[in-house]
């Protein structure tokens, strides 16, 4: 009995470590960091030559999302507020939240108020701002201190005037400052802009996804049996299958049969190639199975128009287009939006399906 | 010495010293920072004279001063005779030894005998003289032909000896005479006795008269902490205007721009040397050259000075002796072995010689200090003062001196202090680095100072370049032409904004917006806190290579030293700004110049201006004014106006009553200021900017240059080459008659403009350089691309010779940029990440990828729907052999694709009905994809 229990003890050890480990990207990132061609070095060495050399720089990150662009950014710049701790300020933005640009200059402003410790005023206008951020880069270059911009989704600054970006990269072409930014984006083609896209001197691209493999192994760590102590080819078999799940299946397990007629029809009216249909074409395709196989499931039109509108809910069916909000639900045309092979699987799976529907599914 | 004592006390609290603790506990008391007039300040008088002075006179007179701070100086004046009396003789030595002459220079024969008078004449018998005579005959009588300068105030004097004041270039000609490497010094005093009697007639012209009233103190005295705020001119004619009603005594300070005092010349802007203690009696005699610290003798012999030490020694006295001085760093032997470990003892001076140091050994031992003149007056009482700028050295700073400090450097501090010239002992020679590093044979009183120290904060801020340029602006002595240009921050308005804020800083700190840091009126209380605490290490102890020097020089926000290849856009402009404002009429005009970015349209407007401005300064071209906007950094169109009056007067209003006031300065032509009848030059970057949905800013900036009395001439710069036709009518007939097209530049311009700033670094191979400019030129003739290209090229260059350094020790490493590198830099800024994007990834986004490539080949359509996507999809996957994952996975990796941008699409939600179209051209799929090794099939459907 205490065996088990401190082996289950240890395990739980060996489980959290896994887990920590995981969710640390120092500890994901670190191994790649070596090598020359690495992303990291590459990045780290012109972050570095800013520092060192008192130029200013500027540098977009590009992948896909979950590809460990933050991850390794935040990898090279703690590495170097450790190797220069008072030359360098960091300010963060994020295109999601300060995507305008009055209230990105004034987020730039509190931030750089805090890393120097100075007052804050909330009011200053917008010109203050800039004159300001302007000013501090200078004095900041003056006294031997880089100011790294980091532009998180960086697509949303680069939207509009780009008043901001212009600002901030003309300002680190004229004044004598050694200012870094760095865009981070998931966009490829994001500089249409001529005026722009002149101003940003490197790309460094990410394109290794590394998050969900991450999160699978995560995933599989956590189903790990604490009793057995090992991760077993088990845990990761579900790992996957709740990785890759497939939402429209099970959301017919959770429909009735009046819906499951519904849609058996819809797919019938695709099979006679007929486009588009709404609630009473549906209908009448309903009715005439009725005639002719006299099934048993047979339901009055207003109960078969709440079938109709849960399905919509489900998102098993949608509208085609927007248009027609005025109109009601019945008259809109629809369209499944799954394929006939799923709803196949579906009928197949679910549990007290008539055996007609299946019938009629396959002629 | 009884008096010691007493006196140290005084002493101390002048100035910053060495631990933070020591200037906290300082800063408690109030005596640092005092202004001029408060009681505290007579100590740092410390020399003699000052003394005789007082004691000249009887205590009742002093005591009958009128205002309460005389009395106080008074006072304070008698505290101090009694400490001062005794030691008078000792401190005055050095002036008189300062004028140490060469028998070799026959220009001033006299100087031959100030060395003999200087042994003769006691110092009992000149005090003696001295309580007789007034100050301004004390000169003559201290050594026949001693040194000593007359001040006066006589304008009426002043024409006869202005010619005679020597230039600069004389003295160094002096200079170079000298036999001994390390005696600059000695040149800076000699006198000849023209060069004595009269300051320069054209400074001394300027100094004018102004009455100091009591209210005038007391607005000083409120400021507490002299720190930042140098006492300009035109600062004090502000602060007296005010009060000058109530003023009725006839007590006038005198400002002076250059002064001659006891055989120095004192300029504002000069640095000096201060007494510190006069106890020293060991030091009083200051050798005019250093001795050798072998022989101990000065001798003739060329001595050379040790980079470590900073000793000097004859080259002949030197084991073994060196011919001729060497080039770089030479290390003296002693401090070569005590760097090996080893206990060396310098030579000791022969019996009954005490080795004499010198003013710069007593400065960086804290003997004495440095500062730099800020102001010069003769006050009420005949005394001249200036106010000083104090140097501090690295010891003194709450860092202390850090391993790569240089042996010679200085800080300048944000302190300043009042002192009286008495206690200046020369001058000294402190050097921008630039500067400091061309200096080779400028004697022993040369120092380096490329910091400026905050006593408040402790923190280093490098001294910005523009500083100089500033004071050179301002000895032009043209202030009112300063006051109108845009960047002039000093003007009236600002300082004062800038000390009321400074007392509600110390008064109320409870208005947080008054202060905060981002605001109008605290930004400059508050950038000043900004400083590194150290001196970081590799800004010193780092060489640059050639590579890091290219990209230095290759970074946009150096300028260049010249702009090739415009010349004749250049000389379009000049011609059109000089007609517009040297006509008498000045007629208004407008010019537009456009052009694809980067091609030099703002920098050739900027230059022509620099170059106009010069003329200016000469006096060949009238006064005007220059304005610059940039359409980008105007939060709205119509705060254009209030930038333009800003600029124009230095009151910020709103831009309604702005463009009111503008109007009728234009429109009407209104003139308030007297500075306004000057032409004006308006140059607005990224004109179209301001194009609102009325047109009507552009309509109003465009319209007063056609008005007659408004003598504006806007310059509008904008990438369209058809702006003026875009617009309404009646504003591009305003604006569209004189037109400059800045077109892209060729190869062939490019290279000359990458090679001119790479001139004299040897980085590049030329192949190299013609590529890079070739690309760019065929591209878009950016020159701002150009640039980067290269500097990234060099980067890559400097990366991988780094990496290679540390990975392998093979001294093959190659520093030049080659092609390669630039072809490396090229693609990493044109090719776009959509290729190597395509190729990484996932299988299911390759099959989703050429499952979109295929549709569009079988339909024709750019436009497809998930569901016949998905239908191509599991087509392709069963007829390979692939597992078909099922649409909703499908589905995410299209979303993923659509994220990224490879694909649009619309949102998730639509499944089966949602639309999708490539972003990219089919073929760059089918280039990505068609080699992909995990799916070779996939070049089937390509």
């Amino acid at each position: 009995m205490g065996r088990e229990k401190e082996k289950e003890k240890l395990s739980e050890k060996a489980l959290n470590l896994l887990r920590s480990r995981l969710s640390d990207p120092n500890f994901i990132f670190r191994p790649l960091s070596d090598s020359p061609d690495s992303n990291y070095s590459k990045l780290k060495f012109i972050i570095s030559t800013s520092v060192t050399e008192a130029c200013n720089n500027s540098i977009l990150l590009l992948g896909p999302r979950g590809s460990g662009k933050v991850a390794v950014l935040e990898l090279v710049l703690s590495d170097l507020l450790q190797q220069y701790p008072e030359a360098i300020s960091v300010i963060r933005l994020n295109g999601l939240l300060h995507s305008d640009d009055n209230c990105a200059l004034k987020e730039i402003a509190r931030q750089l108020c805090m890393e120097h410790q100075l007052l804050f005023s909330k009011v200053a206008s917008f010109d203050d701002n800039s004159q300001f951020m302007i000013a501090m880069l200078r004095e900041c270059g003056l006294a031997h201190k880089t100011i790294i911009f980091v532009l998180d989704e960086f697509d949303f600054f680069a939207q509009g005037k780009q008043r901001l970006l212009y600002s901030l990269l003309d300002a680190m072409q004229s004044v004598n400052s050694q200012a870094v930014v760095i865009g981070v984006s998931c966009r490829l083609k994001l500089l249409s802009d001529e005026r722009f896209k002149e101003l940003i001197d490197t790309y460094l691209s990410f394109n290794f996804t590394i998050g969900h493999l991450v999160r699978f192994l995560f995933q599989a760590v956590s189903y790990m049996d604490l009793s057995a102590g090992f991760l077993s080819l088990g845990n990761f078999k579900t790992a996957l299958s709740s990785n890759q799940r497939q939402p429209k299946l099970e959301c017919i397990r959770d429909c009735s049969v009046l819906e499951l007629y519904m849609m058996v029809c819809m797919k019938r009216l695709e099979v006679k190639e007929q486009a588009s249909y709404n609630f009473y074409s549906v209908m009448t395709e309903y009715k005439s199975i009725h005639d002719s196989f006299q099934t048993s499931d047979y339901y009055a039109a207003n109960v078969c128009l709440r079938a109709f509108e849960h399905l919509l809910q489900c998102q098993l069916i949608s509208f085609i287009d927007n248009k027609g909000h005025n109109q009601s639900v019945e008259f809109r045309p629809v369209k499944l939006l799954i394929s006939s092979a799923e709803l196949h699987q579906g009928l197949k799976s679910y549990q007290q399906c008539p055996a007609i529907l299946l019938k009629l599914m396959d002629r | 010495m009884p008096t010691e004592t007493p006196r140290k006390q005084f002493q101390s609290p002048k100035k910053p010293k060495q631990s933070p603790n020591n200037v906290k506990s300082q800063s408690s008391t109030p005596s640092i920072h005092l202004s001029p007039q408060t009681p505290q300040l007579p100590l740092r008088r410390s020399s003699r004279r000052s003394l005789q002075l007082f004691t000249s006179k009887t205590v009742d007179e002093m005591l009958d001063l009128s205002t309460p701070r005389k009395a106080l100086e008074a006072l304070d004046g008698i505290g101090k005779c009694s400490g001062n009396n005794r030691k008078g003789s000792s401190v005055r030595t050095p002036r008189t030894l300062k004028c140490k002459f060469n028998e070799e220079d026959r220009e001033i024969p006299e100087m031959g005998k100030v060395g003999e008078g200087n042994g003769e004449v006691s110092p009992e018998a000149l005090e003696s003289k001295k309580r007789k005579n007034g100050l301004s005959e004390e000169g003559s009588v201290k050594m026949g032909k001693s040194p000593k300068c007359k001040l006066n105030e006589d304008l009426g004097k002043l024409g006869e000896g202005n010619g005679d004041v020597v230039s600069p270039e004389k003295r160094k000609k002096g200079l170079r005479n000298e036999e001994s490497v390390k005696t600059r010094k000695s040149l800076r005093c000699k006198l000849s006795e023209e060069e004595m009697e009269i300051p320069d007639l054209g400074k001394l012209g300027d100094a004018t008269f102004f009455p100091v009233s009591p209210q005038a103190l007391e607005s000083k005295k409120r400021k507490k902490g002299g720190e930042k705020r140098a006492v300009t001119r035109a600062m004090a004619t502000r602060s007296l205007k005010k009060v000058n009603k109530e003023e009725k005594k006839g007590r006038k300070r005198v400002y002076y721009k250059k002064v001659v005092y006891d055989g120095g010349e004192f300029e504002v802007g000069d640095d000096v040397y201060v007494k510190r203690r006069e106890d020293a009696s060991s030091d009083d005699e200051v050798p005019e050259m250093e001795e050798c610290r072998v022989c101990f003798k000065v001798g003739r012999g060329v001595m050379i000075e040790c980079d470590d030490c900073l000793g000097g020694f004859h080259l002949k006295c030197l084991t073994p002796p060196l011919k001729e001085v060497p080039d770089g760093d030479w290390v003296c032997g002693f401090c070569q072995a005590r760097k090996l470990g080893k206990d060396v003892e310098f030579p000791k001076p022969p019996e009954g010689k005490k080795r004499v140091r010198t003013l710069r050994e007593k400065l960086l031992a804290s003997d004495l200090w440095a500062a730099r003149i800020e102001s010069l007056w003769k006050e009420v009482d005949g005394s001249y003062w200036f106010r000083g700028r104090w140097y501090i050295i690295p010891e003194e700073t709450a860092s202390g001196r850090q391993p790569h400090n240089l042996k010679r450097e200085l800080y300048r501090t944000n302190d300043f202090a009042d002192i009286e010239m008495e206690s200046i002992i020369r001058q000294c020679d402190v050097m921008s680095p630039k500067e400091y590093a061309k200096a080779n044979d400028q004697g022993d009183d040369v120092f380096l100072c490329e910091y400026e120290y905050d006593i408040q904060w402790h923190s280093f801020k490098r001294l910005a370049e523009i500083d100089n340029d500033e004071d050179g602006e301002c000895a032009n002595g043209d202030e009112d032409w300063n006051s109108c240009k845009e960047d002039d921050s000093d003007t009236d308005e600002d300082m004062e904004y800038e000390e009321e804020n400074e007392r509600n800083a110390h008064a109320r700190p409870s208005t947080t917006h008054q202060l905060a840091a981002n605001s109008r009126k605290g930004r400059f209380f508050g950038i000043r806190k900004v400083g590194t605490k150290m001196i970081p290490e590799h800004v010193r102890c780092h060489k640059q290579t050639e590579l890091e020097r290219a990209k230095a020089t290759l970074l946009l926000a150096t300028l260049p030293k010249s702009l090739p290849c415009r010349n004749k856009e250049m000389e379009e402009i000049t011609t059109f700004v000089k007609g517009a404002i040297c006509d008498d009429q000045c007629l208004g005009r407008c010019l537009y110049i456009h052009g694809v970015p980067g091609t030099g349209k703002t920098m050739s407007v900027l230059a022509v201006m620099r170059n106009i401005k010069s003329e200016v300064d000469a006096g060949s071209i009238r006064p005007y004014c220059f304005v610059e906007v940039n359409g980008l950094k105007l939060a709205a169109p119509e705060n254009i106006y209030t930038v333009i009056y800003e600029a124009l007067t230095g009151h910020r209003v709103s831009w309604k009553k702005a463009l009111q006031l503008l109007n009728e300065r234009f429109s009407d032509g209104k003139k308030i200021a007297k500075g306004d009848d000057r032409p004006c030059i308006l140059l607005i970057d990224e004109l179209d900017l301001l194009v609102t949905r009325n047109q009507s800013v552009l309509y109003n900036i465009l319209d007063w240059p056609t008005k007659p009395h408004s003598k504006l001439i806007v310059i509008g710069i904008a990438n369209t080459m058809d702006l003026p036709e875009k617009l309404l009518p009646r504003i591009s007939s305003r604006m569209g008659i004189q037109r400059l097209c800045f077109g892209p530049y060729n190869y062939q311009q490019l290279q000359e403009i990458i090679s001119s700033r790479l001139k004299g670094i040897d980085a590049f191979e030329k192949q190299a350089v013609e590529f890079a400019s070739r690309k760019v030129a065929a591209i878009s003739g950016d020159a701002r691309r150009a640039l980067e290209i290269c500097r990234r090229a060099a980067e890559i260059a400097d990366y991988n010779m780094k990496n290679q350094i540390s990975s392998v020790n093979s001294s093959t490493v190659k520093d030049v940029v080659t092609m390669a590198d630039v072809d490396a830099a090229i693609q990493e800024m044109f090719q776009a990440p959509h290729v190597q994007v395509m190729k990484s990834c996932s299988k299911l986004s390759k099959i989703f990828l050429t499952a979109m490539v295929y549709e569009l080949y079988k339909t024709g359509m750019g436009e497809t729907t998930f569901e016949k996507l998905a239908m191509t999809c599991s087509c392709l996957c069963t007829s390979n052999g692939e597992a078909f994952p099922g649409w909703d996975t499908l589905l995410k990796v299209g979303c993923k694709l659509g994220e990224c941008r490879i694909i649009l699409c619309e949102a998730g939600d639509r499944h089966r009905v949602q639309k999708l179209q490539l972003n990219f051209p089919s073929d760059d799929v089918a280039f990505a994809l068609k080699d992909s090794k995990d799916l070779p099939w996939l070049a089937k459907y390509l």
